[in-house]
């Protein structure tokens, strides 16, 4: 890292952790907290996605791994007992194990041919939490416990959630962190070989094995993280909102994880998280609209499509001269 | 001379149709071997099987007495068999350098992970594959525009381009698919000097399959000549152009005449 | 037995309309439309506004439906799609597109006409009894005799008049359609309306047996993707076999399966992956569409 993106690091940290919490402090409004901690979470999720688009697969399936990773974390606390901070990787093993399954016969499947079988899964998650009787049918898992105490060798690193005076502010601090540290990892990702790799496998599957890429292995790896990534989503969420239903992720959900990608754009790494950022806050805002919300929002999101069909960063490739 | 590649009885049918059948000859270490035919022959049917981008319907392809063919492709790659393409197949949003760097994949000693950490191993390779690759650039004359983006390069280049994807990976057998294509006299002879040093340079063998008759008379050490999927004549581009049946075949075509 | 071929027949003739629709633009466009199951709830409820609300017969609900969709198809294409699919560099942004459709659809749906189901009341009564082997409404026989007969009357249109001629030659390859004088823009909106025509015919059959509502769009554009998964996807013959063999499996679960609770779809998906997995272009369909 040259020291021009350590000092945007830096002002990004001092953002998240330090200048958002004081303006909500200063203006108020503490329910953006929640809002923020749901754009960080979803942005883990979008990351993910934004990963598979990266080896040139349309994912509209991060929902259910959401989904798969909420109700890992939930069984686990709920009637395992197994603390919260475990159930989070575990969660996410969970999800990427069973995306090797899934990946293995369904990556072969490119464009179009891919966006429906996951899409498709989205729905079979859902079906599936309704209908396994480890999940609980539709009345779905309620009262999770808060997350408790994580500490290391005697040491607090996080204190228990519920003897917080405002969980709130504890919550937004974790999802950010987690936020960060998944970018982190995407970013090393994208900027060492495996990256440059799967650009290979974007731009030409065929020349990419003939240069000895296991494309197979490739594809199903690239797959696996993003899954992971779903699962944490989920997990977290699942643990916030204290219960997961099978609607709490639905194909809606996976569209939109695909449509952060997108408007961010899918050449830049922290795209999904801008992505996120404007279309969750937009909704939100945009409930001031009462029963024209979802009207507005489409409308805007297909006029968006008419004026840049390659996506808001576009913008930013006319003024590098990129093609 | 020892043998490195034996291809051996290979046959492929499609449904009813079949495109290559019973062919066998064996590739010289160091040699340049050139397989033509006229259009239709078989030739990139051939072409895909030993590469094992394609299954073969029966038959097998050897190296150094190892059986490659059912091998997945990049497992034949990591043996040392590199096939280029013959359209314009590259890595397009990639620039010059970029692509051969990215195409050094199989001489990293650090595993994915490593790379992903960044170990010293890691830093070693890449540092080594960025090294090779301005060898390779300086090899094949792409200096001037080995910052250019692929998709924005002219044929003749794209050409040399692939070659250079082929070499980064450090073959043993190159198997160039029609080099010459739809270029004109004075960029074939230089191709053709490049393929020549190719083998004395690099010590790569080369397997081609081409249909500019003068330029393949010109290039090779040996000819196998294939029609209608099946082999009609091997031996020196001397032997070649005096054999009766290769006459026949490509007289009997609408083909280009045979470089006399 | 006869009961679950009778069954599966039924919903069959449905989903293959369905499906018709969604491959008939996917093939002209490449376009993967997310609004059909919204094209398809939007049919619904217009013919329910005719023959509910402005006490009108079904039949001229019915075409109401199609001649709403048809419009709105034609709409959406000539001002939409045909602009971004011109414009746009990679695939996904016509799947955006769709995606943006698909909510508008739904906002348009929940302004129109609410949240709540609504249905028309049955137009035949009575039920059908063969010695208690087959079972079946009339009004169900009625629906599903007019869903075949809609698609025998798709098949000879896209066989025998110009038009259909046009668009299948323009599905096959655009460029020699091109060379030959087809019209792309225009035979893209019509295909278009067409699709989304028989999206909304389907809607305004099933209207009178189970209702529609708003919720039912997404659900329904899924089923519509996994018939033409099945079948292949651009392909009209793929779409049918689809259809119907979607119908055939979902009247085979709800009865044989129904012990083990909602499990049906679960077993179609996972059959959907291993038969991937052998064939990744489906039934019909051309390798990578």
């Amino acid at each position: 890292m040259n020291t021009k993106k350590l000092l945007g690091f830096a002002v990004f940290l001092l953002a998240v952790f330090v200048l958002v919490p004081l303006f909500i402090g200063a203006t108020g409004r503490v329910d953006f907290f929640y809002t923020l901690t749901s754009v960080a979470l979803l942005s883990v999720g979008a990351a993910g996605v934004w990963l598979t688009f990266y080896i040139g697969r349309i994912n509209i399936g991060q929902g259910a791994y959401a989904l798969v990773g909420g109700y890992v974390s939930a069984i686990l606390v709920t009637q395992a007992g197994v603390p919260f901070w475990l159930t989070l990787p575990l969660a996410g093993l969970f999800c990427a194990a069973i995306s090797v399954v899934i990946g293995l016969p369904i990556l072969r499947l490119r464009g179009v041919y891919f966006a429906m079988v996951t899409l498709v899964l989205t729905e079979v998650a859902r079906l599936s939490a309704l209908a396994l009787p480890v999940t609980n049918g539709a009345k779905g898992i309620t009262s999770i416990p808060l997350p408790g105490e994580l500490s290391l060798f005697g040491l607090t690193i996080i204190p228990a959630f519920g003897s917080l005076s405002n969980p709130r502010i504890g919550f937004y601090m974790m999802a950010v962190v987690l936020m960060v540290v998944t970018y982190l990892v995407l970013w090393r990702i994208v900027n060492s070989r495996l990256g440059h790799l799967c650009r290979s496998l974007q731009q030409n599957e065929e020349l990419s094995a003939s240069i000895g890429v296991n494309t197979a292995y490739l594809r199903v790896l690239a797959y696996a993280i993003s899954s992971f990534f779903g699962g944490i989503a989920g997990a977290m969420f699942a643990s916030i909102a204290q219960s997961i239903y099978p609607s709490s992720f639905v194909v809606a959900d996976s569209v939109n994880f695909m449509l952060y990608c997108f408007l961010g754009g899918l050449g830049y790494v922290f795209g999904p998280m801008l992505g996120t950022l404007l279309l969750y806050f937009g909704w939100d805002l945009l409930s001031i609209a009462k029963q024209y919300q979802l009207l507005i929002y489409s409308g805007v999101m297909i006029l968006l499509m008419l004026v840049l069909p390659n996506g808001v960063l576009s913008l930013l490739d006319k003024k590098e001269g990129r093609a | 001379m020892s043998t490195i590649l034996q291809i051996k009885n290979i046959t492929k049918r499609y449904g009813g149709l079949t495109a290559v059948n019973d062919v066998s000859f064996d590739v010289n270490k160091g040699e340049i071997l050139s397989v033509i035919g006229p259009n239709g022959a078989g030739k990139s049917t051939l072409f895909k099987l030993i590469s094992s981008f394609v299954p073969a319907t029966s038959g097998e392809v050897l190296f150094n007495g190892e059986r490659i063919s059912s091998l997945a492709p990049h497992k034949v790659a990591r043996m040392g068999v590199v096939r280029t393409f013959q359209e314009t197949t590259i890595f397009r949003s990639m620039t010059v350098r970029e692509n051969i760097i990215v195409s050094h994949h199989l001489r990293s000693k650090a595993s994915l992970f490593g790379f992903f950490l960044g170990t010293k191993q890691a830093k070693e390779d890449e540092a080594a594959f960025a090294a090779s690759a301005d060898d390779i650039v300086d090899f094949l004359g792409l200096q001037a525009i080995r910052n250019e983006l692929a998709s924005n390069l002219p044929q003749g280049h794209l050409r040399a381009l692939g070659m250079a994807i082929g070499l980064a990976t450090d073959p043993k057998v190159i198997l160039l698919d029609e080099p010459f294509a739809g270029m004109n006299h004075d960029e074939t002879m230089k191709m053709v000097g490049l393929v020549r040093r190719l083998r004395d340079e690099r010590g790569v063998t080369v397997l081609l399959v081409e249909h500019d008759m003068p330029a393949v008379m010109k290039i090779s050490d040996r000819i196998v000549c294939i029609n209608f999927g099946q082999k009609l004549a091997e031996g020196t581009p001397q032997e070649i152009r005096e054999n009766e049946k290769v006459i026949e075949a490509y007289l009997g075509s609408e083909d280009a005449a045979i470089g006399m | 037995m006869e009961q679950i071929i009778a069954n599966g027949l039924y919903l069959g003739a449905q989903y293959a309309l369905i499906a018709l629709g969604l491959t008939l633009i996917f093939s002209l466009m490449n376009v993967l439309n997310f609004a059909h199951g919204q094209m398809y709830v939007f049919g619904g409820f217009v013919t329910y506004t005719v023959v509910v609300q402005l006490g009108l017969p079904f039949i001229v609900g019915l075409f109401a439906s199609a001649v709403v969709l048809a419009v709105m198809g034609a709409a959406i294409e000539k001002f939409l799609f045909a602009p971004v699919v011109r414009r746009s560099k990679r695939d996904e942004s016509t799947m955006l597109l769709a995606a943006g459709v698909a909510f508008f659809l739904d906002a348009v749906i929940l302004l129109f006409f609410g949240e709540k189901q609504r249905g028309v009341p049955k137009i035949v009564n009575g039920v059908f009894n063969w010695d208690m082997r087959i079972i079946m409404p009339y009004d169900r026989i009625l629906i599903g005799v007019l869903a075949i007969l809609l698609i025998v009357v798709f098949i000879a249109f896209m066989n025998y008049s110009k038009t259909g001629r046009a668009m299948r030659a323009l599905a096959q390859d655009k460029m020699a359609a091109q060379l030959m004088g087809v019209n792309v823009a225009r035979y893209s909106m019509i295909g278009f309306a067409l699709g989304a025509m028989l999206a909304g015919l389907v809607g305004g059959l099933l209207v009178t047996i189970t209702g529609v509502n708003l919720g039912m769009g997404g659900p329904t554009s899924i089923k519509a993707f996994l018939m033409i998964m099945i079948g292949g996807a651009g392909v009209i013959s793929g779409a049918i076999a689809g259809g119907f063999i979607l119908g055939m499996m979902e009247s085979v679960g709800l009865t044989v399966l129904s012990a083990y609770g909602d499990i049906t779809y679960l077993v179609i998906f996972a059959s959907l992956m291993v038969f991937l997995a052998v064939r990744p272009q489906g039934l019909m369909g051309k390798p990578w569409g």
